[in-house]
């Protein structure tokens, strides 16, 4: 060890604030996950006990199962999250490189109204986009909240997307345009592969926002065939607030699969974060 | 007061050693230069002195104490870093008086440092700058600032040209072999240019693999290399390695020539080549002779000279200067 | 081959095919009904028909009692809201960071990973699962202060007016430290080496390192965070709406003005929904964005010096 360098009191103290604030932070997970395998009884008579073979009972989730569409929900999240990401990487994209790539009158204007959307939230035009959704007829369809979510997440994406290009080498896209490519081959073969991680990064400070969103699905796609699992969850749990095990089971289904894609993808959504997309 | 001692330093990271039993001894006011390969070990070797890194094994010394468990900042010393590592939230005067500051000293002898620093590298029209506003030959003024500011018994550096351009570099050069003059302090230079080793050494210390291959003054190296390794780093260009049996040799198992102390004839002389190519660098020509199995000699001659490519000619070699290594690359000395 | 007379550059219609996408998208769903919004609140409606009133609306939010006292219940509420992310979340932020970057700490991918856990959970997860535990029925935080003797200092947060906007502030603030936490731990890896090393051979170490090199190296960071913090808090809804339900209770101590918008625009209970009414509370919202984004740019960040190492 670095004797020189190195203070023992000090790495003591800084485990033990982080251990302290770990505790902090996963203990009402905990909590929710140990209880939902309990019985009634064992619930309130012990909170912090892990279920045993006496206090086990699994009688939350056969309510969550049996009253409430949660595979539906979780369908509806995944497909609204995964074409939303999908057209937010792509329209972004080639917004970003037109504007990183050509020199064009009211190229700056362009990247500005583009940009006004990073400060300004998207649920102050709530109002019009009712309207605008009932009149289109798209209410109570997935399709609304795809058209929000990607809209929402454009602009940070078109910034994002556009610095990471303007660093692809120039010398690059002359060769392939010198080789007779065309500028959609340019883009989409030598220049989308290269910014594959500043995609990853915009994929992940979309997909939470999108995957946890409460207040677009209960304004926009409230019907019980369009709901997503934010606000299904939210619903059941509001009709069933005093049967304490189908709460609790149901806020473990809820934080089960996000748990899950979260311990596979954690190094890359972290890696995402901190790679310096905000400087 | 400015001598340092290191005494068997070994130091490994996980299970590469990186540093194998270095032993040295730097008298008050050398200048004193590592250089080696890169990935020789010789900047963490400097990092060690510093205490910026400890050793598995050994012991620092610094003026006959100990410093093994000392922090780098009371070992007495101050480092310019390669990429100068200047602090850019701060002007060039703060740069430069922080480390003064945090040791609490009086704040009228603290701008006296400062001054006195910066009159030395006339740095006086930038003292209320931030380092993005200035030159890279500025910052590098600057960092070489903050280190004197200290008044350290040990000057390290830690390849502190290598980012700079050619025509920067010898400017900056002649000025730390000036600053080392005036100040007479004891300065530890890492830098693997062999030409900035020459120039500014009272001794270079050659490191290979982690290894000391020589430490010597720099016509010593040139003019008694101790091994093959040695006598091939040192000299440009490079010196010729020429297999004993092409001359029918049994006293060593490789002939070493340098460039510059072959002539060549179109009689007759020690080895027969064709001409594969020529540079002219104006004041020397440099001649690469494709001497079949013997291999590509190089040669430097000088002035204009002109050869046409493929005729033959002959090396002669200067007798006094041949070195001879044995199997394991160890000059055999002449009895 | 082009003609050699024609001496204009082709069309790039390419460049439009790039953009149109994006642009019609984002033209559609944000920045028309964006203002749609605020031409909405300039009306009022009189049966069917959309009557242009002016600044009517705007003298009713702010001059009628029974509205101005909810909008500025809500304002105030919501500064609050705001205040205890800047003082809380974001110095414990800075905090976990400082302390996760120093190089020679073990196990800090594990912790990062684990701090970093409640901000994935939904904001329904997050208000049903604490208010489960601060609950008095189950009694999990009774017990828990009990266990070290300060069970007196038990209430129940969540329900009293006096306690439940902090309590749900600090909720929030548990869900969302890990941003401002990975943050400031990016912008604390970008610091080079050398210069800390620098730092060290001028007898910087530790909290001085951090106060005197590290802390200015990254305040354009933290300016960042301090005004996505307060873009988000000025429009939150959903962990109030989850943990609280629309009316924001108890009797409306935790209404924010997104809660307002919600209720104002579809109604609750007795009240009928308004379009209109909703739309000028928007319209504050978005006044209020506004000063607060061209604060930190033209006060703020100007001021803040980036640094390139």
């Amino acid at each position: 060890m670095n004797m020189a360098r190195q203070n023992w009191s000090n790495t003591f103290a800084a485990h033990a604030a982080l251990i302290t604030y770990t505790l902090i932070a996963l203990f009402p997970v905990f909590v929710i996950l140990i209880n939902s395998f309990k019985t009634r009884k064992a619930i309130f008579r012990e909170p912090l006990a892990l279920p045993g073979a006496d206090s086990f009972s699994t009688i939350g989730y056969e309510t969550v199962l049996k009253q409430g569409d949660f595979f539906l929900y979780f369908q509806n999240s995944l497909i609204v999250t995964v074409v939303s990401l999908f057209l937010v990487l792509l329209f972004g994209a080639m917004a970003a490189f037109a504007l990183a790539e050509y020199r064009f009158k009211g190229n700056m204007l362009m990247g500005l109204y583009l940009a006004l959307g990073i400060m300004i939230p998207i649920r102050i035009g709530t109002v019009a986009i009712l309207q605008l959704m009932v009149a289109s007829g798209l209410v109570n369809t997935l399709t609304a909240l795809i058209l929000v979510y990607t809209a929402q997440g454009l602009p940070l994406a078109v910034f994002i997307l556009s610095e990471f290009m303007k660093q692809v080498s120039d010398d690059l896209k002359d060769a392939g345009r010198i080789d007779g490519l065309s500028e959609y081959r340019i883009f989409f073969v030598l220049v989308l592969p290269l910014v594959r991680p500043a995609m990853a990064t915009v994929a992940v400070f979309n997909m939470i926002p999108i995957w946890n969103d409460l207040w677009f699905p209960l304004i926009l796609a409230p019907a019980e065939e369009t709901k997503t699992l934010t606000l299904g969850s939210q619903v059941f749990i509001g009709q069933f607030v005093t049967d304490w095990n189908a709460v609790l089971s149901a806020l473990s289904m809820a934080i089960l699969p996000v748990l899950v894609l979260y311990v596979i993808f954690s190094r890359q959504l972290i890696r995402g974060i901190t790679s310096g997309a905000v400087k | 007061m400015g001598s340092l001692r290191l005494k068997n330093i070994h130091k490994s990271f996980g299970s590469v050693d990186v540093i194998k039993d270095v032993s040295l001894e730097v008298s008050d006011g050398e200048f004193i230069i590592f250089v080696g390969p890169s990935g020789c070990g010789k900047s963490t070797l400097l990092r060690i002195v510093a205490g910026l890194e400890d050793a598995t094994s050994g012991t620092i010394e610094i003026d006959d104490k100990v410093v093994n468990a000392i922090p780098p900042s009371q070992r007495g010393i101050a480092m310019v870093f390669q990429s100068y590592a200047l602090y850019p939230h701060l002007t060039v005067r703060d740069n430069m008086s922080l480390g003064l500051k945090q040791a609490k000293r009086p704040a009228d002898e603290i701008r006296e440092s400062v001054d006195m620093a910066s009159n030395m590298l006339s740095l006086n029209e930038y003292l209320d700058r931030r380092p993005s506003e200035l030159s890279g030959g500025q910052r590098q003024r600057v960092a070489i600032g903050r280190a004197i500011v200290r008044q350290p018994e040990l000057f390290l550096f830690d390849e502190p040209l290598s980012n700079l351009d050619a025509a920067l570099r010898v400017n900056t050069r002649l000025e730390i072999a000036r600053l080392h003059r005036e100040l007479n302090a004891t300065m530890i230079y890492v830098t693997h240019d062999q030409t900035e080793a020459m120039t500014l050494a009272d001794r270079i210390v050659v490191l290979h693999d982690g290894r000391v291959e020589q430490v010597g003054s720099p016509m010593e190296l040139y003019n008694k290399p101790d091994n093959k390794f040695v006598a091939g780093f040192i000299g440009s260009p490079q010196m010729n390695f020429i297999d004993a049996t092409e001359f029918g040799r049994k006293d060593a198992k490789t002939i070493g020539i340098r460039p510059e102390h072959i002539t060549v004839s179109r009689e007759s002389g020690d080895l027969k080549g064709n001409v594969s190519h020529i540079e002219h660098l104006g004041a020397d020509t440099n001649l690469f002779l494709d001497c079949g199995s013997a291999g590509l000699i190089s040669v430097r001659l000088q002035g204009e000279q002109d050869f046409e490519i493929g005729s033959s000619v002959y090396a002669i070699f200067d007798a006094d200067r041949t070195y001879r290594f044995d199997e394991n690359g160890q000059t055999i000395v002449n009895v | 081959m082009p003609d050699p007379i024609d001496k204009r550059p082709p069309r790039r219609w390419h460049i439009a095919v790039f953009l149109a996408p994006a642009v019609l998208v984002y033209s559609a769903i944000m920045i028309f009904p964006l203002f749609a919004t605020l031409n909405l609140s300039l009306y009022t409606a009189d049966g069917q028909n959309q009557v242009f009133a002016g600044l009517d609306n705007f003298r009713t939010l702010f001059g009628d009692p029974r509205w101005s006292e909810s909008f500025w219940n809500a304002f105030k509420n919501n500064a609050w809201f705001f205040l205890i992310h800047m003082l809380v979340q974001n110095p414990l932020g800075v905090i976990l960071a400082a302390i996760l970057s120093h190089p020679a700490l073990r196990f800090s991918a594990f912790y990062r990973t684990a701090i970093f856990i409640p901000t994935i959970l939904s904001f329904v997860i997050v208000g049903f699962a604490w208010k489960l535990i601060l609950s008095p029925v189950w009694g999990i935080a009774p017990d828990m202060l009990g266990a070290i003797g300060l069970k007196s200092l038990y209430a129940p947060w969540l329900g009293k007016e006096a306690y439940a906007l902090t309590t749900l502030s600090l909720i929030s603030v548990w869900q969302f430290v890990g941003i401002p936490m990975m943050l400031i731990y990016a912008a604390l890896l970008s610091i080079p080496d050398e210069v800390l090393e620098a730092a060290e051979c001028d007898g910087i170490t530790g909290i001085s390192a951090f106060w005197k090199i590290k802390l200015p190296l990254i305040l354009p960071s933290i300016g960042i965070i301090s005004i996505l913090t307060f873009v988000a808090n000025f429009n939150a809804f959903d962990l109030i709406y989850a943990a609280q339900g629309a009316l924001a209770g108890p009797d409306f101590s935790t209404d924010i003005l997104g809660t307002l918008l919600y209720r104002t625009f579809f109604g609750f209970q007795l009240q009928l929904g308004d379009p209109n009414m909703g739309s000028t509370i928007a319209t504050a919202m978005f006044g209020i964005i506004l000063i607060g984004v061209c604060i930190y740019l033209f006060g703020v960040q100007t001021r803040l010096r980036r640094y390139q190492f």
